[in-house]
């Protein structure tokens, strides 16, 4: 019961590496928050600044599994580790993939919304 | 409705009590709005001077409130959950009697108990009080208590962080509460489809109550998912291998699991609905780039799992007590896991058939359709494997067994009224209508809340240290099995003669009869409800000749029944070394099983502390302030969260040390009382010469 619950924290010599490695987690993530928002107010075409967003995202999720969750593929932890990253990305690619593919085809199916405006005494919306 | 935000008290004046409408014209409407209320503030004066009198507020404060204890959590989420389901099924019966009398005709197409209106806040406020106030606090209460017992451990991975869930579902159910005699609530139906919610078609506080209290109790079930998947994960007792666990374990690590993931959708399609009514964003706004159809998508991404997370808990206890009342080992272990996990992940590949009826494409529907009967595959085995179990055994008909017939028979009528609903063009014909409303009813009803049900029947008495009754037990048990059947059943009909779900008013004549019948049925549910209550109340006038402090009345094979009963705060004198599948009975089957422990040892426990309660008047604060623009409130208590997280971060906090000398005298004295007590026949179990020491020699499974 008295043991720390995380396997990590040695209060002996983990202290500094541990407070490191928060302190790196936290300048990437920041730089990559900054990075998003400079990408969104530049002057970018939509499609570079759509995929610029995405990819600090994504390397903001690994950052924070590995910095902040003390995730990692080596090590006593690493196949209990490796299932929650797959079992996690399994369901993440449902969700979105499952959204993608029904809003898609509903966007599909819609009237378009400027035609629709254009049109006196329509109602907007679809 | 006052439109003018004043700087102290927001939105809040005096006209917004029901009293109000009282005052302005009596009728039923008024009448019934006002009586709520009253019932509402009449039962918290009668609650706080009961306390008072009884001298309750020091022990309630010091060994339940703080107490950071799974056992003790547990049991408040349950009676959180009881007292929930009280307002709710009061509402599901004032909603029938509406029904009832709501024949409409030429020259009054408008009749019945209640305004439309009201009658939309009761639908509203019934669907998210039983699912997220009825259903969650009490397979969550349930896991609480029979979880880490099971495990072989002591408590929760996260002792406090279970506190602050429970502070933070209460919150919720408190917004709720509060909405009856405080404003009104949403009418949105539970899961407040904008653009309906959004702020041009609702613009008061309804909505608002809804999103706050989903807002708040989801964060705190996310948090309880977490911490039952890291107690699974990490907190076992030795030997206590995956496969071993008892089904129950299993089906809550898939909830757990669910939880994890389905939760924070509805966290975001909250989030989004909130930022579009407080910050002028246009998420689901046509007309401004949004679209209200990704609410729809998002909601019910996290509304099918939902469903299996009120399911799997009432499929593990299903799973014990079919072995424990039949005498046998639990048929097809295996294969038990094995449907839990597919359902569990199955569940996220649905999420579609709640809104077949949307405008997608049938390509897009027939998909999830048939992701949707996929899942009944797992149910299915599941069903054979519990009859299996049950098959040649020696049955013994307590009140759990009456719940899980129940069960049987009707689970699998609503099971297949889903697979029929699962197939896109009848959807088509039968989408909104009561068809569905009798469908979904008649898997939570049978499903979770007689699993819940039976479920606290058997582990009353490790809580409590003595029995139910069986006498009442069985007699609550049929009653809310025909209440069920004769309120819902014929809504199937009602449906298919083209009801709407949600209507205030009808012109048919012809729908009568089963409007009358389905009344009878509420009338039989409201009995159930209060023979429940007796039960209870019975149970503890004659806890003396109920009582089992041998600890196993159902001579039972796992874990959990090696304990006292009540069980102590520290549940196991020493951690025990688990060496089989339902370790307890291997023990049993070994002979002499309450042997005592070589050595006792110090034991440390989480010590009591104030955190739950006071992050959860925090965060009530904040919904209620968010609810009636009280800015000034809602900033302090936005930031009065961190600030006390932050408090006990920098506090160092002591463990509770229970010297072991105190442990091996109360288990010397447990050994001692087990050894005299008479063992009991498992025939004579509901006598009262069942003092939980079973005949050992009787136990086969």
């Amino acid at each position: 019961m008295t043991k720390s619950n995380t396997d990590m924290l040695d209060p002996d010599d983990g202290a500094s590496h541990e407070l490191r490695n928060y302190a790196i987690g936290f300048g990437v993530s920041l730089l990559l928050t900054v990075g998003a928002f400079a990408a969104l107010l530049s002057h970018l075409p939509t499609v570079w600044k759509v995929s610029a967003i995405c990819i600090a995202a994504l390397l903001q999720v690994m950052t924070h599994a590995r910095n902040f969750l003390h995730l990692s593929l080596s090590g006593r932890q690493s196949r209990e580790d490796l299932l929650l990253v797959m079992f996690s990305t399994i369901l993440l690619a449902i969700m979105a993939g499952g959204t993608y593919f029904i809003m898609a085809d509903l966007d599909g199916r819609m009237h378009d919304m400027r035609d629709t405006q254009d049109m006196e005494g329509m109602p907007a919306g679809g | 409705m006052t439109r003018t935000t004043s700087p102290i008290f927001g939105r809040l004046d005096w006209s917004v009590t029901p009293y109000t409408d009282l005052l302005r014209k009596v009728d039923s409407n008024s009448l019934v709005g006002a009586g709520a209320a009253t019932v509402l503030v009449l039962g918290a004066i009668v609650t706080i001077a009961l306390i008072t009198w009884k001298k309750w507020w020091g022990p309630l404060f010091k060994d339940w409130l703080t107490s950071p204890d799974a056992k003790k959590i547990g049991i408040m989420y349950i009676v959180l959950g009881l007292v929930m389901m009280a307002r709710g099924i009061a509402e599901g019966f004032v909603m029938r009697t509406h029904q009832t009398t709501a024949l409409g005709t030429l020259a009054e197409p408008e009749k019945g108990l209640v305004a439309p209106e009201h009658f939309s806040q009761l639908f509203s406020t019934h669907g998210t009080i039983m699912i997220f106030f009825v259903a969650m606090p009490l397979l969550i209460g349930l896991i609480n208590f029979v979880l880490p017992q099971q495990l072989g451990a002591r408590d929760m991975a996260f002792p406090v962080l279970n506190q602050v869930s429970l502070g933070l579902t209460a919150a919720g159910a408190g917004l709720v509460m509060i909405s009856l005699l405080i404003g009104k609530f949403g009418t949105g139906g539970w899961t407040m489809y904008p653009p309906y919610t959004g702020i041009t078609y609702s613009p008061g506080e309804g909505v608002d109550y809804w999103v706050w209290a989903i807002l708040i109790s989801g964060l705190g079930s996310t948090l309880t998912g977490m911490n039952f998947a890291v107690t699974i994960f990490k907190n076992r007792a030795p030997g206590m291998e995956f496969m071993r666990m008892p089904l129950f374990c299993w089906t809550s690590l898939c909830v757990a699991i669910m939880l994890i993931y389905a939760m924070p959708a509805l966290t975001v399609s909250s989030a989004m609905l909130a930022l579009d009514r407080y910050a002028g964003f246009r998420f689901f706004a046509n007309d401004g780039g949004g679209n209200m159809m990704n609410y729809a998508n998002i909601f019910w991404m996290f509304g099918h799992p939902e469903v299996y997370i009120l399911i799997l808990p009432a499929f593990g206890v299903f799973s014990e007590i079919s072995s424990t009342f039949s005498g046998k080992k639990l048929y097809g272990y295996t294969s038990l896991v094995i449907a839990s996990m597919s359902i569990a992940v199955i569940s996220f590949t649905v999420w579609l058939h709640h809104f077949f009826t949307m405008g997608q494409s049938a390509g897009v529907n027939i998909a999830f359709g048939i992701a949707t009967m996929i899942i009944a595959i797992p149910t299915g085995v599941k069903i054979y494997d519990w009859m299996a179990t049950m098959w040649r055994g020696r049955v013994r008909l307590t009140t759990p067994i009456v719940y899980l017939t129940g069960f049987f028979l009707l689970f699998v009528i609503g099971g297949l009224s889903g697979i029929i609903l699962a197939n896109p063009s009848i959807d088509y014909q039968v989408h909104n209508t009561t068809f569905l409303v009798a469908h979904f009813h008649n898997v939570i009803i049978p499903g979770t809340l007689f699993g819940m049900l039976a479920g606290i029947h058997y582990w009353y008495p490790k809580a409590f240290g003595y029995r139910l009754d069986e006498t009442w037990g069985r007699r609550t048990a049929l009653l809310f099995v025909a209440g069920f059947m004769l309120t819902f059943l014929p809504l199937y009909v009602l449906g298919l003669m083209g009801l709407p779900r949600r209507s205030p008013t009808f012109q048919n004549p012809a729908f009568m009869p089963w409007m009358i019948v389905a009344e009878v049925g509420a009338c039989l549910m409201l009995a159930a409800l209060a023979s429940l209550f007796w039960t209870f109340r019975t149970s503890f006038k004659n806890r003396t000749k109920l009582a089992v402090p041998g600890g196993d009345p159902w001579n039972g094979a796992t874990l959990e029944w090696s304990t006292p009963a009540p069980v102590p705060e520290w549940t196991f004198p020493c951690i025990p070394e688990v060496t089989a599948r339902d370790d307890w009975g291997e023990t049993k089957r070994a002979g002499d099983p309450w042997r005592a422990p070589d050595t006792y040892s110090d034991i440390e426990m989480p010590a009591n502390t104030l955190h739950g309660l006071l992050i959860a008047a925090a965060s009530f604060g904040l919904g209620f302030a968010m609810v009636w623009h009280i800015w000034w409130l809602a900033i302090v208590s936005f930031l009065a969260i961190p600030g006390i997280m932050a408090v006990r971060g920098m506090r160092e906090i002591e463990p509770k040390i229970i010297p072991a000398s105190q442990v091996r005298e109360e288990d010397r004295k447990f050994r001692e009382r087990v050894a005299s007590l008479t063992p009991v026949t498992r025939a004579d179990e509901a006598s009262e010469r069942n003092q939980g020491v079973p005949d050992l020699s009787e136990f086969a499974g």
